[in-house]
């Protein structure tokens, strides 16, 4: 989504449907459109892949994926419609960089969770989280996530036996 | 006669000292740990049910019922304050009640909660002792096409309550019923949309679901706008208690949620998350000011919760009459009733009346300390919201990780969680509503299989699914939700319109 | 800098030291909380801890896919060390086959058979089949009017339907099965009359056969047991026999000491009397089996599923 596309959405607020002058259509509502007609697509084409057998019901494993499919169809041209009347509400400017600091964190988080056990894995994820609000310093932060992560890991590893994944730091101490 | 004479003695034990303590502990954890996103109360139960071992029967009984509702009701509290429900059953009461608390609402939002839970497991759990044997055998007489129907008017219902868009609340809906057609077909054993991945084989997790629309959405969204929002959230404005105006709008829908709650937890194919969505629904409808729903209203709080609470206690119905686990929580139950070498079915009252009846009324012990504990501590509750957002919401993020780690720990499903975050954020971004897709993805393989178990009985016969008194009667009630409300509306109109007349007069 | 990094290293080989010194044995359970696996894995640390076989057992649940992603993920992970161990059992067995799973049975150490149930058939009390014969003669009329509920397509029950209408000369694809997700939504059905028959274990349908709601017309064991007063399956004519059996295996790649070492702790626990209280208490039959004999029952029962698998048209 570009910044133009932005300020046309934030420009067009309050625009009704029924307004006489041409406008241009909503990209980013288009897109949506556009997604739903693919996940419709594939929907289809999964239930056009199972393998029927008779059953006495009549309705099988494709039925309700064919009727999951039109339902989509039909709502992707209602929002292609709107898109191009611009009914979509107006949308305020979006921060992207808050955003790929905690998805970048929870990313992380899953990738080392293995290696480094659940406290270090999900103090890195804190800290990358707190970041993303504008708590520094990283360090900081990442050893408070950290310290409160392994007393969850005491508590419900040790205490309760659930299996969070044990790293470095809690064989260390357990 | 006798009854009461066996309660009234359960009552006794329950109330000794010890016991009472063991309630106490036992609700407090219970609710520490099913207040945790992600951990929903069959986990809390299963998780918890070991500590209970090392006392005797009666006291163990207790801690349980008290894990049990501390565990159902624990979920209530981060859906309020932070818009993240543990379990399906509570995400309803995030949607009025996170509004009601960003308003400064918070405490009025968790004491409708906290009470009109205490009403509904009170007043269910009395059903449960009294009418059991009645309630069973209706819900027994419910075949697939019944509840095929009350899926019916629980979507009908559902759609009709979401949302200020029709396109955007059904395109969440869709979304939902897309997702919940992922995994192993249940009827054929043929794998749906799952492109050879075999984590995807048993379909998405619920709970993921809905922690990470929620909580990871939820987070991401506030970071977004973080420049824009005021450094501090006034936890509390007005009073942290209930006015006598909350009262007076929360005691019909506690009574109603009740009612919704009790017999639909007591059906074999019901559960919490449809009581809740149905009772939703149903005040939606009732309500005098349904223009205040989306935006806060109390009733929206208080029938749900009731409901949630009131359906736990209808699981109880067909588990200790038949010993029929209906739940993945009843079926934990169960394991912890043998542990006391008790089994469950239809000889149970017959055989152990006294532990039965101890088991119930520990359940009213633990009900009314739930109360007890959770009151006096609304105010400190609400105090988290003042917490500095960087540490809240990387905290939130911390507990929502925890809770789908140690339920399935695989780096499959924390990659779900992400990936519906972000869907959680795009959807928040373009003003789709949340709630339909977790909605979606409970109710539309239900319909799907009880529709295809019905005709498979009836030999594919369609007429199977409108020949049953309780299946009209359901279906009846979809055509009217349906009907009514935009009926409703254009009276509306009409009497705004006469109101203006008469102004102009 | 340079501190921290040796620090580091210096705890991680601490760590290591001390994680290979204990004695202790971390048992998956490929299923979630509750399930049978999942009690069995739990009943199995009670018992080791308490009998003092083990220091400390710890429970990990990987649920998914009737246990093949459980599986898959023990294979891969624990291969040579002889602390880790999984439940399974017959379930597995059609798991593997209908989803075409990578790894099977045959790439773990299968240590010893624990537990079994039995198949039965089950009719509501007002029901007019009275006999295996008579639902045999109902099926042979009209296969599609007689539904069965029972779990999961694929699963054991619907196994046990294919092979026990395979037996009676009925086509097994035209039996007309109706798939619920658990326990206790079949028992519901097949109570409130709205199925014809109910398949599956015994222990689903117990208290209800004792109070006298249920009447069984037969059970897929080889002999009567003394808990269920009904036939089997091959005095009604019908020769099938069926046990959902669980087990416990060990990690693949391991040396023949340590499977001997593993056997013989595993073995300790099943004749120790924890583990029979807690057998009596579950309600499960002990139908302990280890070693070769184990090993030659599941090859045996791995051909027959495939088999009735390939019939029904779940396994191409």
């Amino acid at each position: 989504m570009t910044a133009a596309d932005e300020d046309a959405a934030g420009s067009r607020a309050g625009a009704g449907p029924d307004s006489a002058t041409p406008r241009r259509p909503d990209w980013s509502a288009m897109a949506i459109a556009v997604i739903l007609l693919g996940i419709a697509a594939l929907v289809a084409w999964d239930a056009w892949t199972l393998k029927l057998s008779p059953t006495y019901a009549r309705v099988g494993p494709a039925t309700a994926p064919y009727v999951v499919a039109a339902l989509l169809a039909a709502l992707a041209v209602g929002t292609a419609v709107m898109a191009v009347r611009g009914g979509f509400p107006a949308r305020e400017h979006a921060e992207v960089s808050p955003i790929l600091w905690i998805a970048g964190g929870l990313a992380v988080q899953m990738l080392v969770l293995g290696t480094a056990g659940f406290s270090i894995a999900t103090g890195l994820m804190f800290a990358a989280a707190a970041r993303g609000f504008g708590q520094r310093p990283l360090w900081l932060s990442f050893l408070i996530g950290t310290g409160i992560a392994f007393v969850a890991w005491v508590v419900f590893a040790m205490g309760l036996r659930l299996s969070l994944p044990a790293g470095p730091l809690e064989r260390l101490l357990f | 006669m006798e009854t009461f004479a066996l309660l009234a003695q359960g009552l006794l034990v329950a109330l000794e000292p010890v016991n009472l303590l063991y309630a106490l502990v036992g609700v407090t954890l219970g609710t520490a740990v099913g207040v945790l996103p992600g951990i929903g109360p069959a986990l809390t139960v299963a998780l918890l049910l070991p500590v209970t071992y090392k006392l005797d029967p009666g006291g163990s009984l207790i801690m349980f019922a008290g894990i049990y509702y501390g565990g159902m009701y624990g979920g209530s509290t981060t859906s309020i304050l932070l818009n993240t429900p543990g379990e399906s059953a509570s995400i309803i009461t995030a949607v009025e009640g996170n509004k009601m608390a960003r308003a400064g609402r918070g405490g009025p939002a968790l004491a409708t909660a906290a009470i009109g839970s205490f009403v509904a497991g009170l007043l269910a759990t009395l059903a449960l002792a009294l009418v059991a044997p009645w309630v069973v055998r209706f819900a027994l007489s419910l075949g697939p096409a019944d509840y095929f129907a009350l899926m019916v008017l629980a979507f009908t219902t559902v759609s009709a309550a979401f949302g200020s868009s029709t396109l955007r609340g059904l395109t969440s809906l869709a979304i939902g019923l897309a997702l919940g057609l992922v995994g192993i077909d249940l009827q054929t054993g043929q794998a749906r949309l799952s492109f050879g991945v075999p984590w995807l084989l048993d379909g998405i997790e619920v709970t993921t679901l809905a922690v990470a629309l929620f909580a990871v959405g939820e987070t991401l969204t506030v970071a977004s706008r973080q420049s824009r929002l005021p450094d501090r959230v006034e936890a509390v404005k007005g009073s942290v208690a209930m006015t006598r105006e909350d009262w007076r709008r929360s005691w019909k829908p506690w009574l109603r949620g009740t009612a919704i709650g009790f017999p639909i937890g007591a059906m074999p194919a019901g559960g919490a998350d449809v009581a809740s969505f149905l009772s939703y629904s149903t005040e939606k409808l009732l309500a005098k000011r349904p223009e205040e729903f989306g935006h806060g209203a109390i009733e929206g709080v208080a029938g749900p919760e009731a409901a949630n609470n009131a359906s736990a206690a209808g699981t109880l119905v067909p588990l200790l009459t038949l010993g029929l686990p209906t739940t993945a929580t009843a079926a934990i139950m169960l394991a912890g009733f043998q542990q006391y070498g008790l089994r469950p079915g239809p000889l149970l009252f017959a055989s152990n009346p006294e532990l039965v009846w101890g088991l119930i009324a520990s359940l009213l012990v633990a009900n009314l300390m739930l109360l007890v504990l959770n009151l006096p501590l609304i105010g400190l509750w609400v105090k988290l919201l003042t917490i500095p957002r960087p540490w809240l919401y990387a905290g939130i993020l911390l507990f929502a990780t925890l809770g789908t780690i140690g339920a399935n720990p695989s780096v499959f499903e924390l990659g779900l969680l992400l990936a519906f975050g972000l869907l959680g954020y795009g959807l928040r971004r373009f003003d789709y509503p949340i709630a339909p897709v977790v909605v979606g993805l409970i109710l539309g393989p239900l319909a799907e299989q009880e529709l295809r178990r019905a005709l498979g009985i009836a030999q594919g016969d369609p007429t199977i699914l409108v020949s049953s008194p309780a299946a009209i009667v359901l279906l009846a009630l979809a055509a009217i939700a349906l009907v009514v409300p935009p009926l409703l509306r254009l009276r509306g109109r009409g009497r705004l319109l006469t109101r203006l007349a008469t102004h102009e007069d | 800098m340079k501190h921290v990094i040796m620090a580091t290293a210096a705890a991680c080989a601490l760590a290591w030291a001390s994680q290979a010194a204990a004695a202790d044995y971390t048992i998956m359970a490929p299923a979630a909380p509750g399930g049978g696996w999942d009690q069995t894995a739990r009943s199995m640390q009670e018992v080791l801890l308490a009998e003092g076989i083990a220091e400390d057992v710890q429970v990990v649940n990987v649920p998914g896919a009737g246990g093949t992603i459980g599986l898959a993920q023990f294979v891969n992970e624990a291969a040579g060390d002889p602390s880790r161990l999984i439940v399974g059992g017959y379930v597995m067995v059609g798991a593997i086959l209908t989803n075409a799973s990578p790894v099977t049975l045959d790439d773990v150490t299968p240590i010893a058979r624990l537990t079994g149930e039995y198949e039965v058939i089950v009719v509501p009390a007002e029901s007019e089949l009275q006999t295996l014969a008579d639902l045999v003669a109902a099926l042979q009329a009209d296969p599609g009017a007689v539904s069965w509920a029972g779990g999961s397509a694929g699963g054991t029950d619907h196994i046990t339907a294919g092979l026990f209408a395979k037996a009676a000369g009925v086509d097994p694809t035209l039996v007309n099965y109706i798939a619920y997700s658990g326990g206790g939504e079949a028992l519901a059905a097949i109570l409130g009359g709205q199925v014809t028959v109910g398949i599956s274990g015994y222990g689903e349908f117990q208290s209800q056969v004792e109070a006298g709601q249920l009447r069984v017309l037969g059970v897929s064991s080889d002999e009567r047991l003394e808990i269920v007063d009904a036939p089997t399956f091959r005095e009604g004519g019908v020769d099938v026999v069926v046990q959902n059996w669980r087990m416990v295996a060990a990690a693949p790649d391991l040396s023949a000491e340590q499977v001997a070492a593993i056997t013989a702790d595993i073995e300790a626990m099943a004749q120790s009397e924890s583990w029979q209280q807690v057998l009596a208490n579950k309600g499960w039959q002990d139908t302990y089996l280890a070693g070769d004999a184990f090993a030659e029952q599941l090859r045996v029962e791995i051909e027959a599923t495939e088999a009735i698998l390939r019939d029904v048209g779940l396994v191409e």
